[in-house]
């Protein structure tokens, strides 16, 4: 059969790597062929999301913050520094975490989603025309954020104006002084040349931007169970990829970043410098547990549990 | 070649007339004239939808430049963007646009390619005129069935805006609503066309009423 | 199925279905055989309401609305009376200061269908008192907004850079080149046809009338202020600069000249929630067809056959341009930026293009295809707005394709058109 898997990134970029990988994996060990359509080509993300729901698609990529609006819960990847901020740590979190595996796949099957895997994308950074080593450089800045009641409520807390602006203005409104600020994973900064418009670059380790890879559930149920493992393998060869294919493209893609820009500045702020924004996470907690659905508590918990465990390994 | 140059120089004065008319005159549709398809009761109650499809297109438009504008506001006086003006701005587009096909439908004023229909002659107008009617109509009510259906399947799912967190069905129930009128108008058009003299582009407009150009062909 | 598909299409067009109809069919024979029956309709539904709601088409019925203000009441007269102050005199001036208005006003708005309006609405009735054919008139103001596509900011050069990687900073230094050149295209032109169509000029206005005008105008002259210096300032993006014009065009008309009332407030927010409507459906059923051509892989399956691997870099070119102009003839520019840059990225690469030349070259043929007939935003968007019909809106047009394409064929054989600003700017 042909399958059908869209994603919310360009072909080139990470989660359209794991798609390719993903396609790669199912046409070497079956008859099946996969199509890929990358971000744009059948609707925005969460019109993909839906079309997986109803049949049209066997396969979507959609980050949980997205998701967000259906499955309350999984804004929960939202809340700052509930992630570990290494990325060797962050790979093991994936794998273990019980939260990941074992809460959240009955919270998409009610939707009508299997959820395969989820993985990390990138250390969440903040690209800003002026320099910021702490709370207080934020102060006033107009910072681009998604259209999410946590990501403002983090922003806030951190002393910005949040401002949502949909994603196609925001290199222009860089560039007039709309907004003096917004944050994405350095791959992401890189290819869609936000580096152009802004001068700092800060790593305040708040978060990692998450994606979650999903199945039509009445699909994946009614595959033969040698499909069906076909299906299983070729993800958790393309997780190992995708974990393998980012070690360094971070260092890469800032690299490439100074190249093109030298005068661009890096900062990685120090666990002091850090400490401060750690401080706010309070509140968006808290927001989270309002918006965050019947297992918001039990989740957010979980999640802490899971921090704790890998951390002391 | 000398002739057919002065002719282009020569301004249409209809084209001039309607082009420099200022404000409210025959451009303007005026409500109150307005004489539904429909007889007895059902009649009344067309035009008191008439007259709130044209209330809420203007009070969406309205709406929408006050909201773009209070973000404006909010962001440079409060220092705070108000996060769901977006979505707001998404349901008033969505809710002008279903309540002004319906009525487009009534004034006759879709868009479409009429250079081949105006050259042939009346009594194959007549009939086109019906057929395009019924045609246009059963589309609609097409999809009138598939967006109940899509409505439906969003309320289901419990989809929300995110920052305004209401479910998303709220501001696309505008969908069903409006294909089902404009359907109601096609096929009223059809039915007007069918048992009265003359062409009808709508159950209000006669065909030559508005722009039917002398120059085309 | 593509080609039992477009025929359809273009038999209901033809005979004078409305145009929503022709774009529904053609999604409903798409949907059905794609998914063999109408089990999927509901997505069809989805993609309808997905094509209309994006965040940057609000623009679209701010300016619409703030235009329609501006020309019922006094404001746009006393603009264009300032322009005619200095321009009346020259031979065509009109028609070249409104080649330039749009081009400008698209370069700051974004949209090339807020620009029809924008600049056409209110230079229309004079260029037709002025002696210009309407059919003209409508050509140049639908042509020049398409230059827009060009000028930064350009939606559609964000999108491509974003889609192949390339800088956009330097897609938009590139894009100034070609689009001048189109400029200068279309005022010639103008002059041309201002002389052979013996379009009358008016008395060279003494400089103490001009003085008057611009004295006029001060008011007025706010509109400039708040779209090129709102945004261009940091202050609003320009959607918000839309719905300031509105705002700023109501204090006007209602405070300042008193021109107009609070009922004909009413009439004239109901006649742009109209022209919104008939446009927006159209955006809305373009989105759900052009779903079906992405998911159903046509321009795959087409571009497959041809064999552009083995081509040249001219080759590679012609193909590219010819794929986006016909694309864009038929389907949203954004949509089939999406499409077909990643289909092509491999041959250019490795034919060794610039980039950012294809990109330019790229988005030349989007703004093309764009004014180009069966279906164009723009043109549904002149048919609303100026109640006109479709036969005359198009029917001008041919020579603008033509200067267009000579660009198109020109930029790919001397490609320093726009290059040569790039390479000036970063020192390549
Ligand atoms: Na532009
Ligand atoms: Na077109």
């Amino acid at each position: 059969d042909t399958w059908r898997y869209a994603f919310e990134e360009a072909l080139e970029e990470v989660q359209g790597k794991f798609a390719q990988k993903f396609k790669e994996e199912v046409e070497a060990n079956s008859d099946h062929s996969v199509q890929l359509f990358p971000f744009g080509t059948l609707g925005e993300s969460d019109s993909i999301l839906e079309q997986t729901q109803s049949g049209i698609l066997q396969f979507v990529d959609q980050s949980p913050g997205f998701t967000g609006a259906l499955i309350p819960e999984a804004q929960v990847f939202f809340v700052p520094y509930l992630l570990p901020q290494d990325e060797e740590t962050l790979a093991t979190f994936f794998e273990e975490s019980k939260a990941i595996n074992e809460m959240f796949p009955p919270l998409y099957a009610e939707q009508g989603l299997e959820l395969l895997t989820m993985f990390p994308e990138g250390e969440v950074m903040m690209t800003t025309t002026e320099p910021v080593e702490g709370p207080a450089d934020l102060n006033e800045v107009k910072f681009r954020v998604m259209t999410n009641p946590l990501l403002v409520e983090s922003y806030q807390a951190f002393g910005a104006t949040p401002t949502p602006l949909p994603w196609g203005e925001v290199y222009g409104a860089l560039q007039t002084g709309i907004i003096q600020g917004q944050e994405n994973p350095a791959f992401f900064i890189e290819s869609t040349k936000m580096y152009e418009v802004t001068d700092h670059i800060t790593r305040a380790g708040h978060n990692n931007f998450t994606t979650a890879v999903m199945a039509n559930k009445e699909f994946y149920d009614g595959l033969s169970d040698e499909d069906r493992t076909v299906v299983d393998n070729a993800i958790d060869v393309a997780f190992d990829y995708i974990i393998d294919y980012q070690d360094g493209l971070t260092e890469e893609s800032l690299e490439k970043i100074k190249e093109a820009k030298p005068s661009m500045t890096i900062t990685t702020l120090t666990e002091e410098q850090r400490q401060p924004f750690m401080d706010t996470a309070d509140s968006v907690e808290q927001e989270f547990l309002e918006i965050g659905g019947d297992q918001a508590q039990a989740i957010l918990d979980q999640l802490k549990a899971d921090l704790e465990a890998v951390s002391s390994q | 070649m000398r002739s057919e140059q002065q002719d282009h120089e020569k301004v249409d004065p209809d084209v001039l007339a309607r082009a420099q008319a200022p404000a409210l005159d025959e451009d303007d549709i005026d409500d109150s004239k307005y004489v539904s398809g429909l007889p007895g009761v059902l009649g009344v109650v067309d035009v008191a939808i008439a007259r709130i499809e044209a209330i809420l297109l203007a009070v969406g438009v309205l709406a929408m430049a006050v909201n773009t504008m209070a973000n404006v506001v909010g962001r440079f006086m409060l220092g705070q963007s108000l996060f769901f003006s977006e979505e707001v701005n998404r349901a008033l587009i969505i809710l002008i646009t279903f309540a002004g096909i319906s009525y487009a439908a009534r004034h006759g004023r879709h868009i479409r390619m009429s250079a081949f229909f105006d050259i042939m002659p009346p009594p194959m107008r007549k009939l086109l005129m019906i057929v395009i009617a019924l045609v246009t109509a059963a589309a609609m009510f097409l999809l009138t069935w598939y967006s109940v259906d899509y409505v439906l399947a969003q309320a289901s799912r419990g989809r929300l805006l995110p920052a305004l967190q209401v479910p998303v069905w709220w501001i696309i129930v505008w969908a069903p609503l409006g294909f089902f009128l404009t359907g109601l108008q096609y096929a009223l058009t059809a039915i007007k066309n069918m048992i009265h003299k003359d062409i009808w582009l709508s159950t209000s407009t006669l065909e030559g009423y508005d722009d039917t150009p002398a120059e085309e062909v | 199925m593509a080609l039992a598909i477009f025929s359809v299409m273009i038999v209901l067009l033809l005979l004078g279905f409305p145009m929503m109809v022709p774009l529904i069919a053609g999604s409903l024979i798409g949907f059905v055989s794609l998914f063999g029956g109408v089990g999927q309709l509901d997505t069809m539904v989805q993609q309808i309401l997905g094509g209309i709601q994006p965040a940057s088409l609000i623009a679209v019925p701010m300016f619409i609305f703030a235009a329609d203000i501006m020309t019922r009441g006094q404001s746009a007269n006393r603009l264009i009376d300032l322009v005619m102050a200095f321009v009346g005199h020259l031979k065509g001036g009109l028609a070249v200061s409104t080649a330039t208005a749009c081009t400008l006003f698209g370069a700051v708005s974004g949209s090339t269908q807020a620009t029809v309006v924008a600049v056409g609405g209110p230079l229309r009735p004079r260029m037709l008192k002025a002696g210009y054919k309407d059919s003209f008139v409508l050509a140049l103001v639908v042509n020049s907004s398409d230059i827009a596509f060009l000028i930064p900011p350009s939606i559609g050069m964000i999108i491509y850079g974003v889609v192949s990687g390339t800088s956009i900073s330097e897609l938009f230094i590139a894009g100034i080149g070609p689009g001048l050149l189109i400029l200068v295209m279309f005022s010639i032109y103008s002059y041309i046809y201002a002389i052979r169509h013996n379009v009358p000029t008016e008395p060279k206005t003494s400089w103490r009338d001009r003085a008057g005008a611009i004295q006029r105008a001060l008011w007025p002259l706010g509109f400039p202020v708040i779209i090129v210096g709102g945004i261009y300032g940091g202050v609003f993006s320009p959607t918000e600069a839309a719905a300031a014009c509105v705002l700023y065009a109501l204090l006007l008309e209602m405070v300042v000249f008193r021109e107009m009332s609070l009922k004909e407030l009413y009439s004239t927010a109901k006649s742009t929630g109209l022209i919104t409507a008939v446009v927006f459906i159209l955006v809305g059923a373009g989105a759900a067809f052009s779903y079906v051509i992405s998911f159903a892989q046509i321009p795959q399956q087409i571009l497959g056959g041809i064999g552009i691997d083995d081509m040249g870099q001219y080759g590679v070119l012609f193909t590219i341009s010819i794929a986006f102009f016909v694309g864009c003839m038929f389907v949203d520019p954004i949509v089939v930026i999406l499409i077909l840059v990643p289909i092509f990225a491999p041959v250019v690469d490795s034919v060794g293009l610039d980039p950012v030349l294809v990109g330019t070259i790229i988005t030349l043929q989007v703004a093309i295809g764009s004014a180009t007939p069966p279906f164009g935003c723009d043109i549904f968007t002149a048919i609303a707005v100026f109640k006109r019909p479709y036969t005359e809106v198009v029917r001008g047009t041919p020579p603008f394709i033509l200067m267009l394409l000579t660009v198109a064929v020109l930029l790919i054989f001397f490609p320093q058109i726009a290059l040569f600003l790039r390479d000036l700017a970063f020192d390549k």
